[in-house]
C-alpha cells in the first residue's frame, strides 16, 4: 500500500497542477473520481489486471465506459497512464487527489460516531468546535454504534478524539491493571 | 484458589480511580498494514515522533524507528503474536521511559524496567527517559578517583578511574564477565552502586550471575537488567539504554556507578537485525551504517560530572558532590580478532581495554589478562598512590619478561643478569594470579607488590608464591591491623609505611610459616 501510495503521488500532484492551472479543480475531481470507480469496479479491475490485454487496449475500455464525463485532458492522462503501465493506480491516483484538493481547500471530513443519533443542533455545535480546533471547514460523517454506550468518537484523518463512554472504560481497565 | 495480588489492595485501587484522569485528548491513529518478524509497518500516524512510544491493541507496545513518507516503522517491545493486519495503532506522546531510582537497587528487572525476579512491584518514585544526551563538555570533569575492581593485575597494570569507559574484550569462555562481575562484589563496601546489564545471553548465565551476586552480598547495591537471548530483538537493543538510565540516576544526584554491559557484541547483533528487517541499507559485517553511533552515543553517557552539574540537577539539594557512571562494555571476539567491525569500534570509543587472551588462559593464568596490550588511557591520574608506586615495577617487569622469554628460548645457557630478570618475570606472573570472587582490598595489593618489588619472592620456590601471599595477607590482617587500615583508609605511600611494610614482610618470612 505504502509503495502504491510513492507510485501514484507524482501523477495526482500533476493532475492536481495541472487542474489549479486550468481552474478546473471541481470538473477534475469528478472525472478522477469517476474513472476510479469504473477502475475499482471487480469486472473493470479484473481487465485491467488481465496479461493478455494491450495497455491502450485498456486505456480504450476505460474511456469507452467514462466518455461522456471525461474531457481532452483527462483523455490524455489516462492514455499517459496506459503508456506507463499504470492504470491499476488510478483508484490511489485520485485519493491522493481528493487530499492535496482538501488541502488546497482547507476543508477536511470529519467521521463521528455515536451512540444515539446527534441533531442538527448538535452537528453544529460540533462543527463549530472542530473548525476552530481544526482552523479547516468541517463536513461532518455520522455513524451510529451503539457499542460505544454513550458519547463520540470524532475521527479526522489520523486524529481521534475519543469521548465515548467504552473508550473510557478502556483507560479505567488499563490504570488497574497497570 | 486464586490468589490476590499486592496491587489489589483496595485502598490501592482506590486511589487508582480517583486519579483516572477520563477527560478526552486527541490522539494520533493509524492502522497497521504489515507484521512481520517484530517489525510493524503502519499507515497513517502523521505526527508520530522519532523514537515515540506506540501503543497497540491489547497493551502491547512498540517504538517508531523508522519515519517514511507514507508508513511508520514500529519495532514491538516484547511480545507480537497477536498483531495483525488492520488493527489500530496509537501514538502516545511520550519517549520510551524505564523506572529509575534507590527502589531497583536488589532487584532483576527486564529491559523495560518489570520486575523478573518474583519479588513482587517495584515501587519506584521517578521515571526517566531511555535515550538522553550525554552532558557536554562543560559538565565533565576529569577522571581523579580510582574505581578499585579487585584484581591485582587490573589495578596494579590497566587503572580505572570512576567516569571511565575500560573495554573488556576477548574470546568466549575465557573469563570476561567474571572481572566484570568480581569487579562489582567489590564494590560492597565502597558505596557505588552497581548495574549489570546482560544482553543476549543465556538465562542459566544470568541466573548463575545473580546467584553468585548473591551468595557474595553484592545484589544489595546492584541492579541486574536482562534481555535475553529468547526476548525480542528490540529489548536487546534497548537493555544498555535502560541500564544507563538507571545508572545515570545515581550519576546525576552526586553518586558514583558503575555499570556492566554484558556484552556489546550482542546488542549490535540485534540492532543489525532489527534494521536489516527495517530494509535500512546493510554495510560492513551487514551491521548498518549507524552501529558507530550505537555504540558512541551509548559509552559517551558514562562519565564524570562536575559539582555544578549536580548542583543544577538537583536544584542545589546536593551540594559539593561529583557524580560518575564508570562503564565497563563487554565485547566478545571470534578467535582473537579485534581487528574486526565492532570490536575496533569499542577499542576506539573507549579509555582503555583489559585484553583476555586464550593462550593465557590455557597457561593457567587467571585473570587471563594480556598485560602487553592491555591499557587504561586515563586511569593512571585516578591510581591510589600506594599501587601506583608499587605496581609500576609490575608493568616494566613483565614487559622484560616476555621479551625475554621469546629470546631465552633459543639460548640455552644465560648470564647471571638475564636469568634473575627471568626468574623475577616469572614470579611476579605467578603473583598475578587471583582466585575468582576474591577480590583483594588496597592494602593487601600494596602488600603483595611491595614484596615482589622488593624481592622478598625471590628466595620462594614458583609454586609457593600463592601460598606465601595467602599466608602473608592473614598475617598482615591479624597482626598488623593498623597499618593495614592507615593503608586502606588515605591509600598513601610514605617513608614511614614503606619502612612499616619491610618490617612487618620481615618479621612474617621470619616465621616460615606458609
Amino acid at each position: 500500500m505504502a509503495d502504491m501510495n510513492t507510485l501514484a503521488r507524482p501523477y495526482a500532484k500533476a493532475a492536481f497542477e495541472f487542474a489549479i492551472s486550468e481552474g478546473k479543480l471541481a470538473e477534475w475531481s469528478a472525472m478522477l473520481g469517476l474513472v476510479a470507480e469504473a477502475a475499482s469496479n471487480k469486472e473493470v479491475a479484473n481487465l485491467l489486471k488481465n496479461p493478455s490485454l494491450g495497455s491502450e487496449d485498456k486505456a480504450e475500455i476505460l474511456l469507452e465506459i467514462c466518455k461522456a464525463k471525461i474531457d481532452d485532458k483527462g483523455r490524455n492522462f489516462i492514455l499517459l497512464l496506459s503508456e506507463k503501465d499504470r492504470l491499476p493506480l488510478i483508484p490511489v491516483i485520485a485519493e491522493i487527489y481528493e487530499a492535496f484538493k482538501a488541502e488546497q481547500e482547507k476543508s477536511v471530513e470529519a467521521e463521528v460516531t455515536s451512540a444515539f443519533e446527534i441533531n442538527a443542533e448538535q452537528q453544529k455545535l460540533l462543527v463549530d468546535a472542530l473548525r476552530k480546533r481544526l482552523d479547516r471547514e468541517v463536513s461532518l460523517k455520522v455513524v451510529i454504534d451503539k457499542r460505544l454506550i454513550g458519547g463520540v468518537v470524532i475521527r479526522t484523518g489520523d486524529l481521534v478524539i475519543d469521548g465515548s463512554i467504552r473508550g473510557k472504560l478502556a483507560k479505567l481497565a488499563e490504570s488497574l491493571k497497570s | 484458589m486464586q490468589q490476590l495480588n499486592p496491587s489489589e489492595i483496595s485502598d490501592i485501587i482506590k486511589k487508582r480511580i480517583g486519579n483516572l484522569d477520563v477527560t478526552s485528548k486527541a490522539q494520533n491513529e493509524g492502522t497497521i498494514v504489515s507484521v512481520a518478524d517484530g517489525i510493524v509497518k503502519v499507515h497513517g500516524l502523521g505526527d508520530v515522533m522519532y523514537g515515540e512510544m506506540i501503543e497497540f491493541e491489547q497493551g502491547a507496545f512498540g517504538m517508531a524507528l523508522n519515519l517514511e513518507r507514507d508508513s511508520v516503522g514500529v519495532v514491538v517491545l516484547g511480545d507480537y503474536l497477536g498483531l495483525a493486519e488492520g488493527q489500530t495503532a496509537r501514538c502516545t506522546g511520550r519517549i520510551l521511559e524505564v523506572p529509575v531510582g534507590e527502589e531497583l537497587l536488589g532487584r532483576v528487572v527486564d529491559a523495560l524496567g518489570n520486575p523478573i525476579d518474583g519479588k513482587g512491584p517495584i515501587d519506584a518514585k521517578e521515571t526517566d527517559a531511555v535515550e538522553k544526551v550525554a552532558p557536554g563538555v562543560i559538565w565533565r570533569q576529569g577522571v581523579d578517583q580510582p574505581m578499585q575492581t579487585g584484581y591485582k593485575a587490573v589495578d596494579a597494570m590497566v587503572p580505572i578511574g570512576r567516569g571511565q569507559r575500560e573495554l573488556i574484550i576477548g574470546d568466549r569462555q575465557i573469563g570476561k564477565t567474571a572481572i566484570a562481575v568480581d569487579a562489582i562484589i567489590n564494590q560492597k563496601n565502597s558505596g557505588v552502586k552497581c548495574i549489570y546489564v546482560a544482553v543476549g545471553q543465556k538465562q542459566s548465565t544470568i541466573a548463575n550471575v545473580v546467584r553468585k551476586l548473591e551468595e557474595h552480598d553484592a545484589l544489595a547495591h546492584t541492579i541486574v537488567v536482562v534481555a535475553s537471548a529468547s526476548e525480542a530483538a528490540a529489548l536487546q537493543f534497548v537493555a544498555p539504554y535502560a541500564g544507563c538510565t538507571m545508572g545515570e540516576y545515581f550519576r546525576d544526584r552526586g553518586q558514583d556507578a558503575l555499570i556492566v554491559y554484558d556484552d556489546l557484541t550482542k546488542q549490535a547483533w540485534a540492532y543489525r537485525q532489527i534494521s536489516l528487517l527495517l530494509k535500512r541499507p546493510p554495510g560492513r559485517e551487514a551491521y548498518p551504517g549507524d552501529v558507530f553511533y550505537l555504540h558512541s552515543r551509548l559509552l559517551e553517557r558514562a562519565s564524570r560530572v562536575n559539582v555544578e552539574f549536580v548542583e543544577k540537577f538537583t536544584d542545589g539539594k546536593v551540594k559539593g558532590q561529583t557524580g560518575s557512571l564508570t562503564a565497563l562494555p563487554i565485547i566478545e571476539t571470534q578467535g582473537g580478532d579485534v581487528s574486526a567491525f565492532v570490536p575496533t569500534n569499542v577499542i576506539s570509543i573507549t579509555d582503555g581495554q583489559i585484553f583476555v587472551e586464550s593462550a593465557q588462559f590455557n597457561a593457567g593464568i587467571r585473570p587471563a589478562m594480556n598485560a602487553g596490550v592491555s591499557v587504561s588511557r586515563v586511569g593512571g591520574s585516578a591510581q591510589t598512590k600506594i599501587i601506583k608506586k608499587l605496581g609500576g615495577g609490575i608493568r616494566l617487569a613483565l614487559a622484560q619478561y616476555r621479551e625475554l622469554a621469546a629470546f631465552s628460548q633459543f639460548a640455552s645457557d644465560l648470564d647471571e643478569a638475564t636469568r634473575k630478570q627471568l626468574e623475577h618475570g616469572q614470579r611476579v606472573t605467578e603473583l598475578m594470579k587471583q582466585n575468582q570472587y576474591s577480590p583483594m582490598s588496597i592494602a593487601e595489593m600494596g602488600v603483595s607488590l611491595f614484596a615482589a618489588e622488593n624481592e622478598f619472592l625471590n628466595d620462594l620456590k614458583i609454586s609457593e608464591i600463592l601460598p606465601f601471599e595467602k599466608a602473608l595477607h592473614s598475617y598482615m590482617n591479624s597482626e598488623q591491623a593498623d597499618l593495614m587500615k592507615q593503608i586502606n583508609e588515605t591509600g598513601d605511600f610514605s617513608k614511614e609505611i614503606e619502612a612499616a611494610l619491610k618490617s612487618a614482610v620481615e618479621q612474617f618470612k621470619a616465621t616460615q610459616s606458609w
